[in-house]
């Protein structure tokens, strides 16, 4: 028998293979970022709005729905001449396959954003300068966390049947944890936002960039956790 | 059945005991039993929807049974899956190979999962059994439902498995990659493996099974050893048969 090492190695590999010969997801993906990003700024603007301040939340939401579309695309792959089948009939672990498609998740949102956020940046004039490295961290959480539900859920819509647009409606229900300390994590890194004025205000959970770090690496956890257990009952009998 | 099938002193390579299972209030199998040792064949041989698809399923460990047990070379499909899993490999109706990658890619695949000692030198080997070899470089989505099938094939042998279950291997294939197919199984049965394969194709797979039975009513209502029947009466008598109950 492999290690989980290879098995998780090789369903990665094979998936990234099979996305990048079958050039779906990823253009798809990058197009709805762009436009999302590009309706709000033509919306804020007519409005004589702000538009930095609607950045984060823009960001984020791209993120979602690309991180629902891609949860979506690997399991469809799976489905396509049973193939799920077949690596359920190979000693493997469901939790190592649940692994390997969250890492194939988490390289797509970000190959995504490499695209998406210096354009969501050009478009509402926000300056990041100093605070890469913040930027980076809450991204790469925010991408943990989409991917760690999208990838149980897409599971779940699949293995039943059920029709793709209940994926996105589970998953934003299920994420709602995370959405509110990412948003306002990046409305700090990005607006004119201070600090004391969110912690008072809507999203007084999570009312400094810190504190907000700290809820989305803790809901990961939780959700990664929960969902990699759950994952054997999702696809077995 | 159980009886009906030849006993040996070898542990079975599949033990397939009172096996029953429902779907809801759908009866499906009821009280499954027989066993085979290494290099035996045994074909079912059922009408439409009389459950020979949830027998695999349930042999291969997909499924799990509402009553009755699986071993495979004597571990236990339900307890001991991981052990179980490594002697078995399966064909059913869908290929079950990725069609974005090329022949040798998928087998690479699942000889990796698998963690195929010496892969290279089988997958070599087994292109040219099931003569892939000309297409390795391939995409599967473009081979023909003859090659897509040797390709299943190949996929389910690629780990060198005991046990062979095979869902309507025959299906869709013209007389030429059917008669290949036969020679496939023959010599993976020559080799000391055991099969279980649905049909409906008796003549061809009385050809590489020693035993047939067959799946009515939830049952296994009948069983024998093929070199004491009368194979082409059985066949004949099976079509009348399959044509009443479909």
């Amino acid at each position: 028998m492999s290690s989980v090492g290879t098995i998780i190695r090789a369903i990665f590999v094979k998936d990234l293979i099979t996305e990048l010969r079958a050039k779906q997801l990823l253009p798809t993906i990058v197009c709805l970022g762009v436009i999302i990003a590009w309706i709000f700024c033509i919306a804020a603007q007519a409005a004589s709005v702000d538009v930095s301040v609607a950045a984060g939340a823009v960001l984020f939401i791209a993120m979602l729905f690309a991180g629902i579309l891609a949860s979506d695309k690997g399991f469809a792959v799976e489905q396509e001449n049973d193939c799920i089948s077949s690596l359920l009939l190979a000693p493997v672990d469901a939790g190592d396959i649940y692994i390997a498609k969250l890492l194939v998740n988490i390289v797509i949102l970000c190959i995504f954003e490499i695209v998406t956020v210096p354009a969501v940046l050009i478009l509402f004039k926000v300056t990041v300068s100093g605070r890469w490295l913040r930027l980076i961290a809450v991204l790469l959480l925010g991408n943990i966390g989409i991917s760690s539900v999208g990838t149980l859920l897409g599971c779940i819509v699949h293995q039943t049947r059920a029709a793709s647009s209940l994926l996105s409606v589970l998953v934003m229900a299920v994420l709602m944890p995370i959405m509110i300390p990412a948003i306002v994590a990046l409305l700090l890194l990005f607006g004119p936002v201070v600090p004391q004025t969110v912690g008072a205000g809507t999203f007084g959970i999570a009312g400094d960039f810190k504190t907000a770090i700290g809820y989305i690496a803790a809901f990961d956890a939780i959700f990664v956790t929960v969902c990699w257990l759950l994952f054997g009952l999702v696809v077995g009998d | 059945m159980a009886e009906k099938l030849q006993k040996s002193a070898e542990p079975p390579a599949v033990d397939v005991a009172g096996v029953s299972k429902s779907f809801g209030n759908q009866l499906v199998l009821e009280d499954i039993s027989f066993h085979l040792t290494n290099g035996q064949g045994l074909c079912i041989c059922g009408a439409n929807a009389a459950g020979k698809t949830t027998l695999l399923r349930i042999m291969t460990g997909l499924l799990q049974p509402d009553a009755g047990t699986v071993r495979i070379c004597g571990f236990d499909v339900k307890s001991q899956p991981q052990q179980a899993k490594a002697k078995l490999g399966a064909i059913f109706h869908k290929s079950m190979v990725y069609p974005q990658l090329t022949v040798i890619e998928n087998l690479r695949f699942f000889a990796l999962v698998y963690g195929v000692r010496n892969g290279k030198a089988h997958i070599q080997n087994l292109l040219e059994q099931t003569a892939l070899m000309p297409y390795r470089y391939d995409r599967a989505d473009i081979l023909s439902r003859g090659m897509m099938q040797r390709l299943a094939i190949a996929r389910a042998l690629v780990h060198k498995p005991i046990v062979l279950l095979a869902d309507e291997p025959f299906t869709g294939l013209d007389a030429d990659a059917s008669n290949h197919l036969v020679t496939i199984l023959n010599n993976f049965k020559d080799e000391g493996g055991t099969i279980v394969m649905t049909t409906h194709d008796v003549n061809l797979s009385l050809q590489c099974c020693q035993y047939v039975a067959v799946l009515d009513k939830h049952r296994l209502i009948f069983s024998a050893k093929v070199s004491e029947i009368n194979a082409a009466a059985f066949a004949n008598d099976y079509l009348s048969y399959a044509r009443e109950n479909n």
